[in-house]
C-alpha cells in the first residue's frame, strides 16, 4: 500500500434526498485498497443510505463517487457488483428456495469480473468461501434452517464469492452476543486478509477499535469526524452526537469519566 | 362547440359508473393488498338483484340500490372470512388465481340460474333527458352520476369519521401493529371486502338500468376498475373519484375517434394504464405504493 | 416407482398412435388409439408447451404473467398468414412463429417488466387482452388486415397421415419445452432467475443483471409460446380472434404451472396433463361420457367452468407447491399436509 498511491475508493460530496430531507449531505471522504475502514453514527444517520449509493440501489442527487478513478454514480447495481464491489443487507436477504451451498455459488456465478464462472466451477468456489466463514458444515442445509449469526455468515459468504474487492458490510454485528461477535471479528479479518479492502457500518464499538484502522462518523448525514477509532470516540462532537449534549456536558465537569 | 361539451357530458356520465366501480376496487385493494379479480361479478350480482327486484317487485332501480348494497356486503364478509382470508398470507399471485376462480364461480352459477339472455331495467323515465339546446343530459345516467359521487362521499366519511374507518386505515398502515392494539383483523378484513362488495353492488345496480346485463357483463369492469384506480391513485378514494371521471372522459373522447375508434376501447384502456404505469406510478393523485 | 410408471405412461402415449397406421393395421397390429385420443393428446402436448413456457417467466423468475396467450395468438397468425396470404409453405412459416413472438415480448418487456406484483400481472393481462382486440380488428383501406372477425382459413396442408403428424409435431415442441426448462434450471441463467424471484435486490447487487434476465426469460417463454401458435393454425386450419387469443388459455396455464408445481421440470407438464385431460372430460369431449345429474347438455360446459373455478380456488389453498411434490417423493397426500398448507397462508 504506498502512501501516494490514488484512493480506491473516493466519495465527492455525495448527497441523498427523500423527499425534502437529505439522507446523505455532501459526504466526502476515500478509503484505500486494502484498508479496513468503519462508519459510525447514530441511528439515522444515513449510513445504509450512503452504502446503497455507492452499491447503486439509490441514484445520488449531487456529488460523485468514483472507483479506482473512474465515476461509478448512475451506474446499476449488477454494474458495479462487476466492477468488484460487494455488499451485504443490514436485514440478511437469502435466497430462501436455495441451501446455503447454492446461495453461495450464486455469488460466485455473477459478482466480479474474477467470479462469473460455469456452474461447476461456482459451486467449488462456494465451498472454499463457506470455509473462510465457516459454514462448510451446513453446506447442504436449506436456508431456513439456518441461525441468525450462520443467516449473517451467509450473507457474507455470499458477497465475498463474489470476488470483491472491495466489501461493503452492513452492521453485521447486529443481533450478536459477545461470542458470536468473536466470531464474526475473526471472519472479517480472514477475508480482509485475503486482500480485500473492507468499509463496515457497525454500533458495535468493540469491532470498530478492534479492526478498523480509520472510523468515519456520520451525523445527519454529514462527516462529523474521521480518523483513528480511539481519537474519534473521544471525540467531543461524536459523544454528543450519541449521547447528547447533557452527557457530554456531564463528561466535562467529571473527568474521572472516561469514554463511552 | 356543442358536439365537444355533448362528448364531455357522456363522459362524465360513463365516468359516474366508472367511479362507482372503482371505488370498492381501491379500498380492497389499498386496505387489503388484493386486486380483487372477483370484483367485476360481484357488481353484476348486484345488477341482478335490481333486475329481479325491478322485475318481479317493479321496485323503483334506485331503490332496490340499498337492497344491492346490504346484500353484497354480506356476500362479501362471508366471502373474505370463510375463503379469501384463508389465502392472504400467500405471494400475491395466490390471491390472483383464487379470487380469479371465485369470479368463476360466480359468473358461471349466475349463467345457470339466469341463462345468459340479455336483462335490462327500464323504467318509466329511462328514456328521458335534460335538453339544454342541442346537448342531451340523460336522466337516468345523470343521477346514477350523482348517486356514485354520493357513495364516494359516505364511503369516505366511513372511513374517515367512523370507528371502524379509523380502524380500517389502521390495517392499511401497518397490519401487524394494528393487530397488537386489539383489532380483529379476520374480522376486519371481512369488513372491509364487504364493505367493498357493497360498492360493486350499488355499482352493479346503476349499470343495470343503463345497459342491459347478461353473467359475463361484469368481466370487462374489473379490469377497467384497476385501470380506473391505478389512473387516479391508490390510497384516497377522492383519487379514484377522479380516476373514474377521467377514464370516463377518455373513453367518450376515444370512441368518437372516427373510423372503428369505438373498437379499440380496450386496447386504448390497457394502453393508457400501462403508459400510466410505466411514466407515474402513483397515479394523478395517489401515494406511491 | 412413479418413475416406471410414468415412463410406462409416455410410452403408450407416444407409440399407440402408431397402431392406426395403415401399415399396422395390415399387419394385425391391435388399435390402441384412435384419431379422437390423437387430437386430445395433442392438446396436451399443446399445453405441456403453454405451461412449461409459462413457467419459465412465471414459475422461475417469479415475474406472474397474466397475458401470454397472446404470444400465442401472435405465432398463430404469423405463421397463418405467411401461409394463407403469402403462401409460404408450412415449415417456412413455423419458424418465424417464436420468432415474431420473441421480438414482440422483448418489446414490450422491457417496460413491463419494470413493474412490480400486481402490477405487472394486470398489465400483462392488459397487453394480452388489447393485443387480441387488435388483431381482430385493425383495418387497412377497409380491410381487416388479419382477416377480421371472420378469422383465417389455411390451405389444409396434405400429407399422409395428417393428425399422426401434427401429433408428433406438438409432442416435439412439447420435449423441447421440457429440455429447455432442464436446461435452463441448471444454468448460470437459471439461478439468475431464481435469484431475481428470491430477492431482486440481492440479486442486482451480486451482479446478476436483473432487467436483461427478466426480458430474456420472457422472450424465451414467448418464443416456446408461439411456436405452438404457429402449429397450431396450421393443424387447426382456421383461426380467429376467439381461438388464438382465449384468455381461459391464460389461467389454465397458470393453473397448470401451480398444480404441477412452479419452478420445476416437470411440475407444469404433470399438470398441464392432468388439468387438460380434466377439462376435456368435464366438457365432454372425450370419449368417456357421463351424466351429470339435474343438468342438461347445454349446461354442462358452464357446469365445468364452475368446477374449473372450484378446483382453482381448492388448489390455490391447499395445494400451493403442485402435486410434483408428491411424485418427488419429498410430501405425502395427507389431510395434514392440506390442513398445514392451508395455516401457512391463513391470516
Amino acid at each position: 500500500m504506498s502512501a501516494t498511491a490514488a484512493p480506491q475508493l473516493e466519495l465527492r460530496s455525495v448527497t441523498k434526498r427523500f423527499g425534502g430531507v437529505a439522507a446523505v449531505d455532501g459526504v466526502t471522504f476515500e478509503v484505500r485498497e486494502g484498508e479496513i475502514v468503519g462508519i459510525i453514527g447514530p441511528n439515522g444517520a444515513g449510513k445504509t443510505t450512503l452504502l446503497n449509493c455507492i452499491s447503486g440501489i439509490h441514484r445520488l442527487d449531487g456529488g460523485d463517487i468514483r472507483w479506482r478513478g473512474d465515476s461509478i454514480s448512475g451506474m446499476p447495481p449488477h454494474r458495479i457488483a462487476r466492477l468488484g464491489i460487494g455488499r451485504t443487507f443490514q436485514i440478511v436477504r437469502p435466497f430462501g428456495s436455495m441451501t446455503v451451498r447454492e446461495n453461495a455459488a450464486v455469488g460466485a456465478l455473477f459478482g466480479s469480473a474474477d467470479a462469473r464462472r460455469r456452474p461447476r466451477e461456482a459451486f467449488e468456489l462456494a465451498d472454499h468461501v463457506l470455509e473462510l466463514v465457516g459454514l462448510e458444515a451446513k453446506a447442504r442445509h436449506p436456508v431456513s434452517a439456518l441461525t441468525i449469526p450462520d443467516r449473517k455468515r451467509l450473507e457474507v459468504a455470499r458477497a465475498v464469492a463474489t470476488r470483491p474487492r472491495l466489501l461493503l458490510l452492513d452492521e453485521v454485528m447486529a443481533g450478536l452476543n459477545n461470542v458470536e461477535i468473536d466470531a464474526a471479528l475473526e471472519m472479517v479479518e480472514t477475508v480482509h486478509a485475503t486482500g480485500v479492502t473492507v468499509l463496515l457500518i457497525e454500533h458495535v464499538m468493540r469491532v470498530i477499535v478492534g479492526v478498523c484502522r480509520r472510523a468515519i462518523v456520520l451525523d445527519f448525514g454529514q462527516v462529523l469526524a474521521e480518523g483513528e477509532p480511539e481519537s474519534v470516540l473521544r471525540d467531543e462532537r461524536v459523544i454528543q452526537a450519541y449521547l447528547g449534549e447533557r452527557y457530554a456536558k456531564r463528561r466535562h465537569t467529571d473527568p474521572g469519566r472516561d469514554g463511552p | 362547440m356543442a358536439d365537444f361539451v355533448q362528448l364531455v357530458v357522456l363522459g362524465l356520465l360513463a365516468g359516474g359508473i366508472y367511479v362507482a366501480v372503482g371505488v370498492g376496487f381501491g379500498l380492497v385493494w389499498g386496505v387489503l393488498n388484493i386486486v380483487n379479480l372477483t370484483h367485476g361479478a360481484l357488481v353484476i350480482v348486484g345488477g341482478y338483484i335490481t333486475w329481479m327486484l325491478f322485475a318481479g317487485l317493479h321496485l323503483d332501480p334506485f331503490l332496490s340500490l340499498p337492497v344491492d348494497a346490504v346484500a353484497l356486503f354480506l356476500l362479501g364478509y362471508t366471502l373474505q372470512r370463510g375463503v379469501i382470508n384463508r389465502i392472504i398470507r400467500a405471494p400475491l399471485l395466490f390471491t390472483f388465481l383464487l379470487t380469479f376462480g371465485l369470479n368463476l364461480v360466480i359468473v358461471n352459477t349466475l349463467l345457470l340460474l339466469f341463462g345468459s339472455d340479455f336483462r335490462s331495467v327500464t323504467p318509466a323515465y329511462s328514456g328521458q333527458g335534460l335538453e339544454l339546446g342541442t346537448i342531451v343530459i340523460p336522466y337516468v345516467p345523470l343521477t346514477a352520476l350523482g348517486v356514485a359521487i354520493m357513495l364516494a362521499v359516505v364511503l369516505g366519511l366511513v372511513l374517515n369519521r367512523t370507528r371502524i374507518g379509523l380502524a380500517i386505515n389502521a390495517i392499511a398502515s401497518d397490519r401487524d401493529a394494528a393487530q397488537l392494539v386489539g383489532i380483529d383483523l379476520r374480522h376486519l378484513y371481512a369488513m372491509t371486502y364487504g364493505i367493498g362488495a357493497a360498492c360493486a353492488g350499488v355499482a352493479g345496480g346503476l349499470i343495470a338500468m343503463i345497459q342491459a346485463i347478461t353473467p359475463t357483463a361484469g368481466e370487462p369492469y374489473t379490469l377497467q376498475a384497476f385501470v380506473v384506480v391505478i389512473l387516479g391513485g391508490l390510497g384516497r378514494v377522492s383519487a379514484t373519484v377522479a380516476g373514474g371521471l377521467l377514464f370516463g372522459l377518455v373513453e367518450a373522447f376515444g370512441q368518437s375517434i372516427p373510423g372503428s375508434g369505438s373498437v379499440f376501447a380496450n386496447a386504448i384502456a390497457f394502453g393508457l394504464m400501462v403508459i400510466v404505469l410505466v411514466t407515474r406510478p402513483q397515479g394523478l393523485m395517489g401515494r406511491l405504493r | 416407482m412413479f418413475l416406471i410408471l410414468g415412463g410406462i405412461l409416455v410410452a403408450y402415449a407416444l407409440l399407440a398412435p402408431l397402431t392406426s397406421l395403415e401399415a399396422a393395421q395390415s399387419a394385425n397390429v391391435p388399435l390402441l388409439a384412435d384419431r379422437l385420443w390423437f387430437r386430445i393428446a395433442t392438446y396436451i402436448a399443446m399445453f405441456i408447451v403453454l405451461a412449461s413456457a409459462w413457467n419459465i417467466i412465471g414459475g422461475i423468475a417469479g415475474y406472474a404473467a397474466f397475458g401470454n396467450v397472446a404470444f400465442f395468438g401472435i405465432g398463430a397468425y404469423t405463421t397463418g398468414m405467411l401461409i394463407a396470404k403469402a403462401k409460404w409453405p408450412f415449415l417456412a412459416a413455423l419458424p418465424l412463429a417464436p420468432v415474431v413472438a420473441a421480438a414482440f415480448a422483448a418489446v414490450v418487456g422491457l417496460p413491463l417488466l419494470r413493474l412490480r406484483g400486481h402490477y405487472f400481472a394486470v398489465a400483462s393481462l392488459g397487453v394480452g387482452v388489447a393485443v387480441g382486440e387488435l388483431v381482430q380488428n385493425i383495418d387497412y383501406a377497409g380491410q381487416p388486415v388479419f382477416g377480421g372477425a371472420t378469422g383465417l382459413f389455411l390451405p389444409i396442408y396434405s400429407i399422409e397421415n395428417r393428425g399422426l403428424f401434427f401429433f408428433y409435431l406438438m409432442v416435439l415442441a412439447a420435449a423441447l419445452a421440457v429440455a429447455v426448462t432442464w436446461l435452463v434450471l441448471r444454468s448460470r441463467f437459471g439461478y439468475g432467475l431464481i435469484a431475481i424471484r428470491e430477492n431482486e435486490e440481492a440479486a442486482a447487487v451480486i451482479g446478476v443483471n436483473t432487467t436483461a434476465y427478466k426480458v430474456a426469460a420472457f422472450t424465451l417463454a414467448a418464443a416456446l409460446t408461439g411456436l405452438t401458435g404457429g402449429i397450431f393454425s396450421q393443424w387447426n386450419v382456421f383461426i380467429n380472434q376467439d381461438n388464438t387469443f382465449p384468455i381461459e388459455y391464460n389461467v389454465q396455464m397458470i393453473l397448470m404451472a401451480l398444480l404441477g408445481g412452479t419452478g420445476t421440470v416437470f411440475g407444469p407438464a404433470a399438470g398441464a396433463v392432468l388439468l387438460q385431460l380434466l377439462i376435456q372430460f368435464l366438457g365432454g369431449t372425450l370419449p368417456i361420457s357421463f351424466e351429470i345429474p339435474f343438468v342438461s347438455e347445454n349446461a354442462r360446459p358452464i357446469v365445468a367452468q364452475v368446477i374449473l373455478g372450484v378446483l382453482l380456488v381448492v388448489v390455490v389453498l391447499f395445494v400451493p407447491r403442485g402435486v410434483i411434490e408428491f411424485f418427488g417423493g419429498r410430501a405425502r397426500f395427507s389431510l395434514a399436509y392440506l390442513r398445514r398448507s392451508l395455516r401457512e397462508t391463513s391470516l
